[in-house]
């Protein structure tokens, strides 16, 4: 589906190499997590492979077609949703649809019925006939992910899908994820929340100024999923014991030793940590939920309040483990 | 409106105000001073020029036709209606419409303390327009009246208090301005149609005061102002209050027959009418500034409801729809492209009237083919530098033109038929206009057909060279970092580069037509133009090098194009 061959980029002016002797190959019916930290090199490698920027050195191969010598043939075949969801703000959502339907050749019967079906999914109805520029940060990625999908494309690229998104949206594009791949199609997104991609993808690669240091299986390897948030931080020089210690616990002990009384309450049963720890325990199990479910329908709502839960955590600390170990205590 | 009112915040917000207008401290390398000191030269020699423009005007009226009082009434009306008219742009830019009214609200400031900041900068920058504008006229007056010294006092007086009648107008008038701009917010086809009227009308009203003012300058031994315009002069003066108050302060004790208590009594007037506008001003404006940055802030994405069919169309058709629609809906990008190409016939029609009436007195009736083509490839230059932005424009949308299953040639072709097809029409047009009036009787017979379609073709030619030249510059070198769509245009050096090259080319084309003309060229035993002899071969060479160009220009676009995108990083 998509084949990178030792894809070298370096800037324009730049001394530094962006992207460094990366390989690796999507297969069909995949998710495919693309790990890294800021500048680490993921959206240069986006760039590359949808067309925007050239390379220096390597092979990019879309279904078989050559993105430098095949182009238009390549990116009949993909669909990308940028980071900045950056649209053309003066025209309508249809409008816009319409026009990238235009471009990939989609019959009118078929945009009228992907149209309709992704408005009322990603719950867009009623602003499809409106200027983009009145849309949310939120809604501008609905947009795109819709104007992504229109032609079904094999290949799917997302540059960090789910940043800005409500908790329902994000579990109907996971939701969405799964169903597209169901279908034989790749789906290869970049991301920075560890949680989501464990939940959601089958192979995960790591990369770290500008090279790929680790590519590992996730679907049906329970240890690599156990291990992915350390082995990220190991991998980008970002490991601190502390980020792995039980750091409600840590808090009250260290932090706050004012509020011995907490930890007394949570051991006694407090009912507001209880409640709070079986919140995020759902949470939990929810996501799950949703990773295995085709499309996320309307009695499926606290999955969705679970995907914030992880999605909103601050500092990038997983709120989901947090509450877990919370319960445990 | 509610909140606190401290003037030391006041002067926080003022000081803000002015330091982000003025207070880079980012060293510019010399070639930006370079140009800033050109810009400032420039400016400088403009202004002279008007000024120099402004004694004339004095001479005629205070020498030649004895109007003292008429041409300082006159003077006052009409600088004082510029100003308001500049006062009121600045007061709706810089209080309403200015995109920092959402970030102070976010300081713990009052709306009345923003209203008064932002109130210092305007009146600061209403005294400089009035400054500027008033002074000459009432130098000149002095000069040509041989004034005394404490009369120059008594003008920096008269026009210091000149400076608030249009500021409080102009405070007044900006809300139902606001609210008429928001009511025609999104009617993109209305304020187009309204942009061009205005447009028209500003210049045709300013190319007639231009040529009256140019046949004074020709006539100026004559006694150029008849009794009857002399009888209108006075009627307007006798009428034109408060204007008049005005006039009658800088005329004087000594000249204008008033008592020195009929002066203060003048004087008086003025400060009450002031005071009253004031009031009003002040009453409307910190009732209605709070509600309506408010509402400017909720409405600021405020958009239409418009539903299209999905239907099936051409990869061209639909980018070329998506390339219209993006001017259309863009009030800067509409003005400089629709509103300019559909005014350009008015225009040049205006223009060439002008030119071909000087010209022809001076130098004969073979220039005005050279003239025309001059006017129309100025105008052509104008409508079709917006190409200079085509790549520019698609800012943080610039991705799409590489990701899209669309070669690079398919999608520079639609925006160069854009482009080309809307200046097209505009040649036409022009050339119809010109065609029309100047083969008739009306117009003296100073253009043959052959002259008109020769035109038209030179002209068409060049409209496609030029499009090509500057959409690659644009390709070559684009700018995405930018402010807005206003910006886009003003502060692109495609844009002013397109302009110098367009100008340079519509100089040559007209000197070499117009010098020709009448000036015999050969070329060993080859006569190629002779005196009184037709046009042919001289457009037949102007067709030659558009052709030259026309190749140069296409194939410096399209060859290697793919190389140039490549190149072009978002």
């Amino acid at each position: 589906m998509l084949t990178i061959k030792n894809l070298k980029k370096i800037y324009p002016k730049s001394d530094r190499v962006a992207v460094d002797d990366i390989s690796f190959e999507l297969r069909p019916g995949e998710i495919f997590g693309f790990l890294g930290q800021n500048g680490a090199g993921k959206s240069t490698t986006i760039k590359c492979l949808t067309g925007i920027l050239p390379f220096d050195e390597g092979t990019i191969e879309i279904c078989g077609y050559d993105i430098v010598k095949e182009p238009i043939k390549a990116k009949m075949n993909m669909g990308y949703v940028p980071d900045n969801h950056s649209v053309y703000e003066k025209l309508t959502g249809r409008e816009y649809v319409n026009y990238v339907a235009d471009l990939y050749k989609v019959p009118s019967d078929l945009r009228v019925e992907r149209l309709l079906r992704f408005s009322k999914l990603f719950r867009l109805e009623y602003a499809i006939d409106k200027q983009i520029k009145s849309y949310s940060h939120g809604m501008k990625q609905k947009i795109c992910i819709i104007a992504a999908l229109i032609h079904e494309p094999k290949l799917w690229v997302l540059d960090e899908p789910m940043m800005g998104l409500d908790p329902q949206s994000t579990a109907e594009i996971i939701a969405h994820m799964r169903e597209h791949c169901a279908k034989g199609n790749t789906v290869f997104f970049s991301s920075h929340n560890l949680d989501l991609v464990k939940k959601l993808c089958h192979r995960v690669a790591i990369v770290n100024d500008g090279k790929l240091i680790d590519l590992f299986d996730l679907a049906g390897n329970e240890e690599n999923k156990a291990n992915l948030e350390e082995r990220f931080f190991r991998i980008t020089g970002t490991y601190e014991e502390r980020l792995f210690e039980d750091y409600v616990a840590q808090e009250s002990a260290d932090m706050r030793p004012d509020l011995p009384v907490r930890r007394e309450n949570a051991e006694e049963g407090d009912s507001e940590s209880n409640a709070e720890a079986e919140f995020a325990e759902n949470a939990e199990e929810n996501i799950d939920e949703v990773s295995q479910s085709p499309a996320a329908e309307k009695s499926e709502e606290p999955e969705n309040s679970a995907t914030e839960v992880t999605e909103n955590s601050a500092d990038g600390k997983p709120v989901g483990k947090k509450g877990k170990r919370g319960g445990r205590r | 409106m509610k909140g606190e009112f401290s003037m030391q915040s006041v002067r926080t917000l003022f000081k803000l105000d002015l330091l982000s207008r003025f207070g880079s401290t980012h060293k510019r390398g010399v070639k930006y001073r370079i140009m800033q000191y050109s810009n400032y030269l420039f400016f400088a020699a403009i202004y002279a020029l008007l000024v120099y423009g402004i004694y004339y005007i004095t001479r005629m009226f205070v020498e030649d036709g004895g109007l003292r009082i008429e041409y300082l009434t006159i003077a006052a009306f009409i600088t004082l209606v510029i100003a308001t008219a500049v006062s009121t742009g600045t007061v709706i830019k810089n209080l309403y419409q200015n995109g920092d009214n959402e970030m102070l609200l976010r300081f713990p400031v009052s709306g009345k303390e923003i209203l008064f900041a932002k109130t210092c900068y305007c009146y600061l920058h209403n005294l400089i327009v009035c400054v500027l504008l008033m002074l000459p006229f009432y130098i000149s007056f002095g000069v040509v009246t041989s004034a005394h010294v404490g009369d120059y006092f008594a003008y920096i007086g008269v026009t210091l208090l000149s400076t608030l009648l249009p500021f409080f107008i102009a405070n007044i008038i900006a809300v139902p301005v606001m609210k008429l701009m928001n009511a025609v917010k999104n009617k993109f086809l209305l304020v187009l149609i309204l942009t061009i009227a205005v447009i028209c009308g500003i210049f045709v009203f300013y190319l007639t005061s231009l040529t009256t003012f140019l046949n004074y300058m020709r006539r100026e031994g004559e006694s150029l102002i008849s009794s009857g315009t002399i009888y209108h002069f006075k009627q307007f003066a006798n009428a034109a209050y408060p204007f008049r108050f005005y006039a009658e302060l800088i005329n004087g004790r000594l000249y204008g027959g008033l008592s020195a208590g009929q002066l203060a009594l003048r004087f008086l007037y003025l400060v009450l009418i002031n005071g009253a506008l004031g009031v009003i001003a002040f009453f409307v404006t910190t009732r209605e500034y709070y509600k309506t940055i408010l509402y400017g802030i909720e409405t600021e994405k405020a958009s239409f409801h418009k539903v299209v069919k999905d239907v099936q169309r051409p990869a061209a058709w639909a980018l070329f729809k998506r390339e219209f629609y993006l001017i259309l809906r863009s009030f800067n990008y509409s003005f400089q492209y629709f509103a300019m190409a559909c005014a350009a016939p008015v225009m040049v029609f205006f223009c060439n009237r002008l030119a071909v009436s000087m010209g022809k007195e001076s130098l004969g009736a073979e220039i005005v083919p050279g003239l025309t083509l001059m006017v129309i490839i100025i105008f052509v230059t104008i409508v079709v530098s917006f190409a200079s932005t085509s790549i520019s424009r698609e800012g943080n949308c610039f991705y799409h033109t590489k990701i899209i299953p669309v070669n690079y040639t398919v999608q520079t072709l639609v925006k160069f038929a854009l482009y080309g097809s809307v200046a097209t029409i505009s040649v036409i047009l022009s050339c119809l206009v010109s065609g029309i009036y100047y083969t008739t009787d009306a117009g003296g017979h100073v253009l043959s057909a052959t002259d008109v379609v020769a035109i038209f073709f030179i002209s068409e030619i060049l409209v496609v060279s030029l499009t090509a030249l500057y959409m690659l510059l644009d390709i070559k070198s684009p700018t995405f970092n930018v402010g807005g769509d206003g910006e886009l245009v003003s502060a692109n050096k495609n844009v002013a580069l397109a302009m110098i090259v367009g100008f340079a080319v519509a100089v040559l084309y007209g000197v070499f037509a117009m010098v020709f003309s009448f000036i015999p060229l050969s070329i060993g035993e080859w006569t190629i133009t002779s005196v009184g002899g037709d046009m042919g071969n001289i457009y037949l060479i102007l067709a030659l090098v558009s052709f030259v160009l026309l190749g140069a220009s296409l194939s410096a676009l399209f060859v290697n194009l793919n190389k140039k995108y490549e190149k072009i990083l978002p």
